[in-house]
């Protein structure tokens, strides 16, 4: 009898329960920032962990006979401490297979601050006039044939006369460097089953005719490619090209962090060999393993996308100049390590996060 | 199963038990919504489960058992026992004021003691189904049924008399 008067209760208390409709919305959108937080934690520890990768992938392809696999230094405690202040890590994204030619499509800076706050990724235009040491004034594309010569071309010595001409221009150390070809960007991204790309505007590509609509994208490794090359058309030319390949990379920094990637030995280790021999780092491996051990201190952010401010029309000018009033205060930030006061400083200036 | 099929048909009756778990519309939706959150970032394991939504009832029972929150704490303590001061004056009330003091005893229960009697006599749930969602043996589902049953049966006695 009390077993029925239970039963009788529970069915009368039963109109107590609250429409279903505000709850499912509420749960989704907690859902929906927890994920982000997660991710955000992610990403943000293990966006130099992929760059220290990817440099330490060097070592496979540099003209040193093939030494043991970077795993085992990767796994292995050294005596050297993590470094302190603040890191600039340069790369350069080279169009062609090889050095023939090549010219460097994207110059990215990575800079991280001392506080280990978060890495932000800085490109500076590859169509602006700076002065590269021995060859007078050109764009900063040029410094990279300049660097590796035209008879015998070498790609360390493209990235070292770059690494002197951005060093001039920006004034601050490049700690560490590396060159990445087409190819190795189309098997990273593949390697890790594609990278979301969220496009602020469309973009049509003039060599495949395909379209990249704005919004969100999936993207493997030919269409990264495609995306990467395109500037015609593009609004502001190689400056939204710029922006797309800093969107590109944060978005691979993320697909790598969610896939695991980074912190799973065996995968990092095959993902080495698939991307090592497209890969040219620059030589000073020790500052390179350094650079790893500086991951888990890092506290966990998005990457910040920045570009230098320039100033100039292409179709007026044969380069881009350095923007008079905002570029010196930029750089003096980048070299003071104070960006996180410009970004809050010039918003308007900064990728949205995605 | 997408998590969106799952919440269309299963939402409704995990919020109302919750209702019977916690006797509170506001305290069920805190549980179902932290328990949900969960199902959604961790769908994958959750639709790999044998019953999915056997799954979820064992994770929102353990939630309920297991929440040792503040927050969820000082309001369980804050909420006192205001219906036993209800006027039972008006005499063709009384018998709904009998029925509804059972809700109020079963407020008094242990929470693992209250989830058997929702899971036996509201859910309709096999003995050895219950045990499999508190994660214990069918023989402690019985004897903590009894023993709730028992406390009921003394607070009856004690207002009867």
């Amino acid at each position: 009898m009390i077993e029925d008067d239970l039963r009788a209760a529970f069915v009368r208390h039963e109109p107590l329960a609250p429409p279903t409709g505000p709850l499912r919305a509420a749960i989704d959108r907690l859902t929906i920032r927890r994920r982000r937080r997660r991710r955000r934690w992610q990403a943000g520890g293990t966006a130099l962990a992929l760059l220290a990768v990817l440099v330490l992938g060097v070592p496979l392809l540099t003209p040193e006979p093939a030494g043991p696999p970077p795993t085992a230094e990767l796994l292995s405690e050294s005596g050297r401490p993590a470094p302190t202040g603040a890191l600039n890590v340069l790369l350069l994204g080279i169009d062609g297979a090889g050095p023939e030619g090549a010219r460097a499509d994207a110059v990215l800076l990575v800079h991280i601050p001392a506080d280990r706050s978060r890495p932000y990724l800085v490109s500076l235009p590859r169509d602006l006039g700076v002065p590269i040491p021995g060859q007078g004034t050109d764009k900063l594309n040029a410094a990279f044939p300049f660097g590796a010569g035209f008879t015998r071309p070498e790609m360390t010595k493209g990235y070292e006369l770059t690494r002197r001409t951005v060093t001039e221009l920006t004034g601050v150390r490049v700690d560490a460097g590396m060159v990445l070809t087409y190819r190795a960007v189309r098997s990273l991204t593949d390697a890790v089953g594609g990278v979301p790309a969220c496009l602020p505007e469309a973009v049509r590509s003039v060599h495949t005719k395909r379209l990249f609509p704005a919004g969100c994208h999936r993207l493997d490794g030919a269409a990264s490619v495609d995306l990467l090359r395109q500037r015609y058309g593009l609004p502001a030319g190689t400056q939204d090209r710029d922006r797309n390949a800093r969107v590109f990379a944060a978005g691979l920094v993320r697909q790598a962090a969610d896939q695991g990637v980074l912190t799973d030995p065996v995968r990092l280790a095959k993902l080495l060999t698939i991307v090592g021999p497209d890969l040219v780092v620059s030589p000073d491996r020790g500052a390179v393993l350094d650079l790893l051990r500086l991951v888990p201190t890092l506290r966990s952010v998005d990457p910040v996308g920045l570009s230098l401010p320039v100033a100039g029309l292409l179709e007026k000018d044969r380069y881009l100049r350095t923007d008079p009033k905002l570029a010196p205060e930029f750089l003096t930030a980048l070299r003071e390590d104070r960006l996180g006061d410009w970004t809050a400083r010039y918003p308007k200036l900064v990728d949205s996060a995605r | 199963m997408t998590y969106e099929e799952f919440a269309d048909t299963r939402l409704a009756p995990l919020l109302r038990y919750a209702v019977m778990l916690t006797g509170d519309p506001h305290q069920a939706q805190d549980l179902v919504q932290e328990t949900m959150v969960r199902v959604q970032l961790n769908w994958r394991r959750v639709a790999h489960a044998d019953s999915p939504e056997r799954y979820v009832r064992r994770m929102l029972t353990n939630q309920y058992v297991d929440w040792k929150r503040g927050s969820w704490m000082r309001r369980v303590l804050l909420r006192g026992d205001p219906d036993e001061s209800l006027p039972a004056s008006v005499d063709h009330a009384q018998s709904a004021v009998d029925r509804d003091q059972i809700w109020t005893w079963l407020s008094r229960l242990p929470r693992r003691q209250r989830a058997t009697l929702v899971l036996r006599y509201y859910e309709d749930l096999p003995d050895a189904e219950i045990a499999d969602i508190l994660g214990c043996a069918v023989g402690t589902v019985r004897s903590s049924i009894s023993r709730a049953l028992a406390t009921l049966r003394a607070e009856y006695v004690e207002v009867r008399s």
